[in-house]
């Protein structure tokens, strides 16, 4: 699996840009100036830039409301992601999605989901309609170790295995769902191990590597274009942050948090591109500046951006026909 | 009696070759049955005393619930960090312990990392890994009382336990690390998913064992020039295009068409430098090093490898020294 020095600097710009965006979302919660729920994602760098370099700009991901990185690593621009989280009308959604319903439809993300579960029948719908298109595009649903308990999961993975959709279910599991650890509420070791009672192909692959995500991600859609049906993968990572911000996760020991915290995607992916002799440390460290320029312009353009006029309290809320109701 | 050590990798028997071949997935739920079985074998023999690497998952404390048996069951008190490094410190300790053997449960990969420190104690390997040629799929009553005769017999080294040789890359005079059955080099990249599939990428195979009936790169060679363990030697295979082209079954259910260069055999003492630099280095299946442009490795064979139980020899000599007759029986 040979990807060109140029597009393994990319993937390592991804990753930085995703950690400093969601870093900086943290301080403006800590700040004050961003009220509300926000969810990060960071630690699980590795499992956003790896799954969107492996697919194509056609096919679709859902995700959750930890994946701001997810729509990053697949091009979302992050002035504008900025401004939405941050409910300006300069936002992807015109300030009215949030952190927790960010959609980039020009960037097949047709939704970040604050709702578990239900995102995997939704994301059928989406490959079913892939299916009948014809062009080779798959439908991928991210969602966590939590939701894979829920019986959307079981129902999803049975529908789109009987119709063969174009389906890749990708359990991001980072261990807790909210406070619950995995080794509490889940009876068997691996969640991918359930894919053999829809008689689909699963594994787990380490959600740390970017390159394992990566190349794990590229063969089975490779498997799915062919026509051979879904399949269902594990990326067994770390949330280095709480649930949401503010939370100060109690239900974990600082050992543990240690722990998790030596297992950094970013530092890992680095090391690796030094060891292969790909580049340098002058260039990395280059690339960590050029980021923080560019999410420093994102923030004053947020900042700078106006909130959606009251008139347009209702606007893209509803159908035109509930509008007009 | 001498105790016997049970390492059973939690990690064996899913990598991505249920993806990009049709491996099959080894559940550990499958493993703890298997070990379950084991431990009944050596209970028939009289074992004493079991130590069993702990591991994440638990197999060898669930293989022991409910299991009405006489043998003790020990833990062995070691640092878990979820690595292969596990697996390797458990040899250590295992050997230390004076283990009459240490019964593994994985596949080529796992007993690479065992063989490295078990030293002269003889390993009874249990395949539950995907590409096994220095494991046997065999079933682990078999094995129990197989590791149960090793136990039970006082010869330092009796007819049923022999050495099986093993390459070595070195850095120079340093030795790096070894393989029980390969060494595949191929174009750089990332371990990443550790597994190689992809004949695109290769360069040139080692292998200590050449056999057609082998799945994995050991087969290339079996058809090449046959190799068992007992010959000693090493096969070197340059991939490329050449006169040959070899049908080989790369992994389950994946049979390429790999291009042959050359190959050649070569004996204990020769060193054969890598042909290209910078590399990756998968052993025994799996990618696990990247050797530098300016690294210089080394590749031999030795004959001097791990001492490994053969179980049906095991059993025949205990047929012989009628073991498991009942004398009732044979007074009848």
């Amino acid at each position: 699996m040979q990807l060109s020095k140029r597009k393994l600097l990319e993937m390592y710009k991804k990753m930085v840009t995703i950690r400093e965006f969601e870093q900086s979302l943290s301080e403006a919660v800590a700040g004050g100036t961003l009220p509300g729920f926000v969810h990060l994602g960071i630690g699980q760098e590795a499992v956003h830039v790896g799954v969107a370099y492996a697919l194509r700009p056609t096919d679709w991901v859902s995700s959750t409301h930890r994946d701001h990185g997810m729509l990053i690593a697949r091009g979302a621009d992050i002035k504008r992601m900025r401004a939405e989280i941050f409910g300006k009308v300069t936002g992807y959604c015109k300030g009215k999605g949030g952190s927790m319903h960010l959609a980039v439809y020009d960037k097949g993300a047709p939704g970040c989901n604050g709702i578990l579960g239900p995102s995997q029948t939704i994301n059928n719908g989406i490959a079913l309609a892939l299916k009948k298109r014809g062009q080779g595009d798959i439908a991928v649903v991210l969602f966590g170790d939590g939701a894979a308990h829920r019986g959307e999961f079981h129902e999803a993975l049975n529908l789109a295995s009987c119709w063969k959709l174009p389906a890749l279910a990708i359990c991001v599991n980072n261990q807790y769902a909210i406070s619950v650890c995995v080794d509490d509420a889940c009876a068997i070791e691996d969640i991918a191990a359930r894919s053999t009672g829809y008689g689909i192909p699963g594994l787990v692959v380490d959600g740390n590597d970017v390159m394992a995500v990566y190349e794990a991600i590229t063969e089975t859609a490779k498997s799915i274009r062919e026509g051979k049906g879904p399949a269902l993968l594990e990326l067994k990572t770390r949330r280095f942050k709480g649930h949401f911000e503010g939370d100060p996760q109690s239900y974990k020991t600082p050992e543990e948090v240690a722990e998790e915290m030596q297992n950094d995607p970013i530092p890992t992916f680095a090391k690796q591109l030094l060891e292969r002799e790909i580049t340098t440390e002058k260039v990395l460290k280059t690339i960590v500046d050029d980021v923080k320029k560019e999410l420093q312009a994102a923030i004053e353009f947020a900042e700078q951006s106006d909130y959606p006029p009251l008139e347009e309290i209702y606007t893209d809320l509803f159908y035109e026909e509930r509008r007009a109701v | 009696m001498k105790p016997v050590g049970i390492i059973a990798n939690p990690a064996s028997g899913k990598d991505i070759r249920r993806l990009v071949a049709y491996g099959s997935v080894f559940d550990n739920n499958e493993k703890v049955n298997i070990v379950r079985r084991v431990v009944l074998g050596l209970d028939a023999m009289g074992v004493k005393d079991i130590f069993f690497m702990p591991d994440y998952f638990g197999i060898g404390v669930r293989a022991m619930e409910d299991l009405n048996v006489a043998v003790k069951a020990h833990f062995l008190e070691m640092k878990i960090e979820n690595a292969p490094d596990d697996s390797a410190r458990a040899a250590g300790i295992l050997s230390q312990l004076g283990a009459a053997c240490i019964v593994t449960l994985g596949g080529d990969g796992t007993n690479r990392v065992v063989a490295k420190t078990c030293g002269a104690t003889p390993l009874l390997p249990i395949s539950t890994g995907t590409n096994n040629v220095f494991p046997t799929m065999v079933e682990g009553t078999l094995a129990g009382m197989a590791a149960g005769v090793t136990a039970l017999n006082s010869s330092p080294r009796p007819e049923f336990i022999r050495q099986v040789p093993r390459l070595v890359l070195r850095h120079g005079t340093e030795i790096v690390d070894i393989a029980l059955i390969d060494v595949v080099v191929s174009k750089p990249g990332f371990i990443a998913s550790r597994a190689i599939w992809d004949i695109a990428t290769l360069q040139e195979i080692f292998l200590c064992r050449a056999e057609p009936g082998s799945i994995g790169f050991s087969s290339v060679g079996g058809h090449m020039s046959h190799l068992s363990s007992a010959d000693g030697k090493g096969l070197h295979i340059i991939i490329g295009p050449g006169p040959y082209e070899v049908k080989a079954p790369i992994a389950p259910g994946l049979i390429r068409e790999v291009p042959v260069k050359s190959f050649r055999l070569f004996s204990p003492g020769e060193a054969i430098p890598l042909s290209h630099t910078p590399a990756m280095i998968a052993l025994d299946g799996e990618r696990e090093r990247i050797e530098g442009k300016k690294n210089r490795v080394i590749i031999e064979i030795e004959v001097e490898g791990p001492w490994v139980v053969d179980i049906p020899r095991t059993l025949r000599y205990a047929a012989e020294q009628r073991l498991f007759l009942n004398p009732k029986q044979l007074r009848r």
